[in-house]
């Protein structure tokens, strides 16, 4: 599989060497069946200051995911323990990209994934059935259709379960003897139907806690799971570098050859930070707009902007075409939002343009596109 | 640790460096001690507290418990602010200066403090710096200096720990226990010099830090001197914070001399003994715990005690003491909330040592036991309807024990005096029973002063005595009470607090005067200094009376905020109607003619008040229109407010509240007629759309100031009812709570009376609107079906 052809490709194949280069260094104690030790996931995910070195080439093991790093060491934990990992939070948080990181790192793929939806099934979460076979043949092995879930169990490995709040309780539900029996039945087999699932296995569940149309889940199946709540990330700084991190990441990966500007970029990451936390960096109060303002959202919205220069602006960022794609942002659920951005605009922005000048001038007189 | 070897002059000298309440410390320190036997221990402190040696380390007297220091600058030595200064040393079991004195005292072996006096070190740091900050408690033995330095900041990134206390438990706790006595203090002691070389000279010499040092160099050399010429062979231990030691050591080496020459000049600026108080006091786990704020050391000190009780007798402390509190915060938890199971805490006790080795520590510390909490007990997204477990594990974790003094330790003399007090009015102390009084505050002396001895006390902040029942000068209840009943019950906190306030006094009495007269020097302002008064007066202070009455004076004329002047005339009502039930010639009349004449002078730029304020601003009008009902004396003030009224009524901005009420006034006092209140009303009711809906407020305003003139004049109702008839649905919605409000004023009788003056405008009786008619019985049998539907949809039985 070749990188260029991917749009996104998944974390074993991006980090491929860094993996092949912690494994080759990695002397602590693994669990069965894991790729890594708890002490080289860790590295992985949260970086290392000491390179490392793998077939004559070294690697600097970069950090990955920025926010709590004791949140990524507990779930580690857990996930090498009996219960499932449950990530909740606000959308944006980057739970998926953990979870990914967590599963490329432990069992090597990251692709063993149910995504979640309000139409998703039982069999899609364990098995189904290849019809023309079963008619063939009857219910034989060959005739199953392994889903996620069976797939973990039987190779050992990690099961992803993306958004599972979307997806009806009664199908949730499916999961809660599968974890606690690690025994997972199947009756059309008759004496060969039961598979108990291999060490490495486990389930990392993702959930939103703040969008609409999610089904709350039973205490029967959190109780199956160790719940982590991932918070959005409180340091302005700290999320300007992981705008930056993402764009750069995303331009790459579909070869346009521009790098996110700092002083943009700084414009949007205090602008998400700001309007999140109600409160400017002088201290002045602000109205938080309903929408989410997570730091993915801005990542996208910088990224939108920077393609829109790449192909139409000749290569150079316009920071008229980034508020536009604020407001395209914004007022995704209600339209008092943008009022709320305009009086931001009104307010902290004017107050900074007249502080700081340049870019935030320049922003500030963009403020004309929040309409 | 540091060694100078024995010389031709000195004795051979140890130096232990410490960190204050670590377990670890406490017990390499214990060790040491009994290893190499030595002939003296000196431990960092300040030397008045050497009288206390003995109770600090007797059988009875059980930790935490702290040594007050306190000093009464009333020479102004330290600055010309004369004020009374004090500090803590909090002792917990593991607290290395008290396992040091301790084992010492087990062994025999004499121990001694041998900082500066306390009062010296306040004469030795600059102004607001060390333990001369402004702060609500001051702790001697701060160990910020360890702490908080760019040093710490980057060896925390680089070993990816979050705080100094992480690293400090994982590399010399957890790791560091089971270590060999000497190369822990070596680590500590390396640390300890980067800490040091990353502090800048200024911020020692600012908080004391270099003269205190010099002066103990001073100590530790003459007592080495004198173990020397007495032939003894055994070494001298010094024990003082790491962050002293390297400093110590090499000085000593290299310039004896020169430090007996500073010394010299030092003693020049002593500070007088009898001042300055030194007393111990029982002290709490929560006080202790660096997490509320006020205290420096290592956080969790319950958690920490109950590694110290397993340290030496336990082979995995850490693990037993992390799952016995699993199993404590799961416990409760089960309690509080129901749904945990025994295996949330086997997976939590997993968790927990699954983290200690993911982070290379030997054993699950107090970061892993709370991430396995966290992870395994709270279900769901972790907020504030979850974080119960949370709460739980962080209160044990606190722990809740109050130390004890045994019964021959020093108390100080207003401790003596509440003693005496109790036993006069025959109260209960040392036994922890709630006990009652009723006192007929009015008619005995002695009941009066009872009561002002309890009210003292609470002014002390001393939770000896509550007052249950009785009238309240401050709230303004219960005035009609003649008498008091009062709760009291005795606990180790009272004497802590009374410890607390003995450097204001010998006496309780003594120490609410000396109390009375700190505040005074504060900024206060008008409501804060009636305050004052009225306590005052609570605890028959008489001697103070006229203090506070000048000040009060004083501040009432500089005194700009409206609702604090109001707050204030509140007050002073209160004092002045009570005035002959407390037997008092206090003279408020003065002050309370200042205090309106103030509220007059800022009346008119009340008159366009802000929406929150209005109802503060209405409660301040009727006021002061009250005080002028009752005092003749006050009658030509009475004028000049109704006139300062009348023309703040025709402000252009006024708030309709303010009109309203201010209309009210002027109409109760004859100045205006009902005419001209109609017409400012009629004025709202036929206003633009915006106008109108102010009208809510306006009556509001009017009822609460004279809610009678309503039944004087029937045009009011007639108003308010053709008003009812034109607005719409929408609006009439919006302004339909303020219009509660103001119809809030009337007795139910009086509403009745208001509803059948309506009902006659439109030719009904009374009876055809109050009265109701009979709910048809289908409506019943149709709201039980609608009942008995959502309870089964529901599954309610």
């Amino acid at each position: 599989m070749e990188q260029e052809q991917l749009i996104k490709p998944p974390v074993e194949i991006r980090y491929r060497q860094e993996l092949a280069a912690l494994k080759a260094n990695d002397s602590a104690r693994k669990p069965e069946n894991w790729q890594l030790s708890p002490q080289a996931v860790r590295t992985f995910i949260l970086g290392s200051k000491k390179p490392l070195t793998y077939e004559g080439k070294t690697y600097d093991i970069q950090k990955k995911y920025f926010g709590n790093d004791a949140l990524v060491e507990r779930c580690i934990v857990t996930l090498a323990g009996n219960r499932g990992l449950m990530l909740v939070g606000e959308p944006g948080t980057a739970k998926t990209m953990l979870s990914e990181l967590l599963s490329a790192a432990i069992s090597g793929i990251s692709t063993n994934t149910v995504q979640g939806t309000a139409g998703t099934t039982e069999d899609m979460i364990k098995y189904s059935w290849n019809y023309a076979l079963l008619l063939a043949r009857g219910p034989v092995r060959e005739a199953l259709v392994p889903a996620p879930l069976y797939v973990g169990m039987e190779k050992g490995i990690l099961t992803r379960f993306e958004e599972i709040t979307r997806t009806p309780a009664e199908i949730q539900d499916s999961l809660i003897s599968v974890l606690s029996d690690k025994v997972l039945n199947v009756p059309e087999l008759g004496d060969h139907g039961i598979l108990f699932a291999k060490p490495g296995f486990n389930v990392i569940g993702t959930a939103n806690t703040r969008d609409k149309g999610v089904n709350e889940m039973s205490s029967a199946l959190k109780r199956r799971f160790n719940f982590e709540t991932v918070m959005p990330v409180r340091e302005a700084a700290l999320e300007k570098q992981i705008i930056i991190n993402e764009v750069n990441q995303l331009a790459s990966e579909s070869n346009i050859a521009m790098e996110a500007e700092e002083d943009v970029v700084e414009l949007l990451a205090s602008t998400y930070h700001e309007l999140r936390e109600g409160v400017a960096d002088t201290g002045s109060r602000i109205d938080t707009p309903s929408c989410v303002m997570s730091t993915a959202e801005a990542v996208s919205v910088y990224y939108q902007t920077m393609i829109g220069g790449y192909y139409y602006g000749g290569g150079q960022i316009s920071v008229d075409a980034l508020v536009q794609n604020l407001v395209g942002a914004i007022s995704k659920e209600n339209r008092d939002d943008l009022q709320k951005v305009r009086d931001y605009f009104n307010t902290v922005i004017r107050e900074k343009s007249g502080r700081e000048g340049g870019k935030w001038k320049e922003y500030y007189e963009a403020r004309k596109w929040l309409k | 640790m540091e060694r100078i070897l024995r010389s031709e002059e000195m004795a051979e000298i140890i130096f232990l460096p410490v960190r204050h309440h670590s377990p670890a410390c406490a017990f390499h320190v214990k060790r040491m001690i009994e290893k190499l036997r030595p002939a003296k221990i000196l431990v960092e402190g300040p030397q008045n507290a050497n009288e206390l040696l003995s109770v600090m380390v007797h059988g009875e007297t059980r930790a935490p418990f702290a040594v007050y220091y306190s000093y009464d600058d009333a020479q102004g030595r330290i600055s010309e602010e004369r004020e009374q200064y004090k500090c803590y040393y909090p002792f917990l079991d593991y607290s290395p200066e008290l396992a040091a004195l301790r084992a010492g005292a087990e062994l025999d072996i004499p121990c001694a403090f041998i900082d500066l006096p306390f009062g010296d070190i306040l004469a030795a740091s600059g102004a607001g710096a060390g333990l001369r900050s402004k702060k609500e408690k001051n702790n001697y033995n701060d160990d910020y200096l360890l702490a908080q330095n760019d040093y710490i900041k980057a060896l925390c990134e680089k070993s990816g720990l979050q705080s100094f206390d992480q690293f400090w438990e994982k590399y010399f706790e957890v790791n560091g226990y089971s270590m060999d006595g000497e190369a822990w203090f070596a680590g500590l002691l390396s640390y300890c010099k980067l800490a040091r070389e990353n502090t800048a000279r200024r911020q020692m010499e600012a908080d004391g830090t270099l003269a205190r040092e010099l002066y103990m160099r001073g100590q530790i050399l003459r007592e080495a001197k004198l173990l020397r010429r007495a032939g003894e062979a055994r070494c001298l231990f010094v024990i003082t914070g790491g962050f002293h030691t390297p400093a110590l050591a090499k000085d000593l080496r290299q310039e004896a001399d020169a430090i007996e020459n500073e010394l010299e000049r030092l003693a020049l600026t002593r500070i007088p003994r009898e001042r300055q108080g030194v007393y111990l006091m029982p002290y709490s786990m929560e006080a202790a715990d660096a997490l509320n704020g006020y205290a420096s050391g290592m956080p969790y000190p319950g958690y920490y005690q109950k590694i110290w009780e397993k340290l030496g007798s336990s082979a995995r402390p850490y693990e037993e003491t992390a799952l016995q509190f699993i199993v404590s915060s799961g416990k409760e938890t089960r309690k509080k909330e129901g749904m945990l199971s025994t295996y949330d805490e086997i997976c939590a006790d997993a968790m927990a040592r699954g983290l200690a080795k993911l982070r290379g520590k030997q054993e699950p510390g107090a970061y892993e036991l709370i991430d396995a909490v966290l992870s395994s007990f709270v279900k769901g997204e972790y907020n504030i309807a979850t974080d119960t477990p949370m709460r739980i594990l962080q209160k044990q974790m606190t722990g809740d024990a109050m130390g004890e003094l045994c019964r021959d330790a020093k108390v100080p003399p207003i401790l003596h005096d509440f003693r005496e007090q109790c036993k006069r009015y025959k109260l209960k102390v040392a036994t922890t029973l709630t006990g009652e009084v009723t006192l007929s505050i009015f008619a005995k002396k002695r009941h009066r002063e009872e009561s002002a001895f309890f009210h003292q006390l609470n002014f002390l902040d001393a939770p000896y005595a509550r007052r249950v029942k009785g009238p309240n000068l401050q709230r303004g209840t219960d005035r009609n009470l003649m008498r008091e009943i009062w709760k009291y019950k005795w606990s180790a906190g009272v004497e802590a607090a009374l410890i607390d306030a003995s450097v204001y006094g010998a006496t309780v009495e003594e120490a609410a005067v000396g109390m009375v007269r700190a505040s005074l020097k504060k900024e206060n302002d008008a409501s804060a200094c009636a305050l004052l008064l009225s306590q005052v007066f609570e605890m028959d202070l008489r001697g103070q009376l006229d203090a506070v009455y000048d000040n009060m004076q004083e501040v009432l004329v500089r005194e700009t905020d409206f609702f604090a002047l109001a707050k204030a005339l509140k007050l002073l009502r209160k004092l002045r109607q009570l005035r002959e039930l407390y037997q008092s010639n206090l003279v408020i009349e003065p002050l309370l003619e200042s205090c309106c004449r103030k509220l007059i002078l800022l009346l008119p730029s009340m008159a366009a008040v802000k929406e929150d304020d209005a109802p503060a601003c209405m409660e301040a009008l009727k006021l002061l229109y009250q005080t002028f009902g009752s005092a003749q004396e006050l009658a030509e003030l009475k004028e000049e407010f109704l006139r300062v009224l009348g023309d703040a009524t025709e402000s252009q901005k006024v708030h309709p509240g303010f009109l309203g009420c201010a209309q009210g006034i002027l109409y109760g006092c004859g100045s205006k007629s009902a005419q001209e209140i109609e017409y400012a009303a009629r004025g709202y009711l036929t206003g633009t759309a915006e106008q109108t809906k102010k009208v809510a407020e306006f009556f509001h305003g009017l009822f609460f100031a004279a809610k009678d003139i309503i039944f004087t004049s029937r045009t009011f109702l007639e108003l308010l009812d053709g008003f009812f008839g034109e607005v719409n649905g929408e609006a009439f919605m919006k302004i339909l709570p303020e219009l509660r409000m103001a119809f809030t004023y009337f007795t139910p009788v009086e509403i009745d009376r208001i509803a059948k003056l309506a009902a006659g405008i439109h030719g009904k009786s009374g009876g055809q609107v109050t009265g109701q008619d009979g709910v048809p019985a289908d409506w019943y049998a149709y709201g039980r079906q609608l009942d008995e539907y959502v309870r089964t949809q529901l599954g309610v039985r």
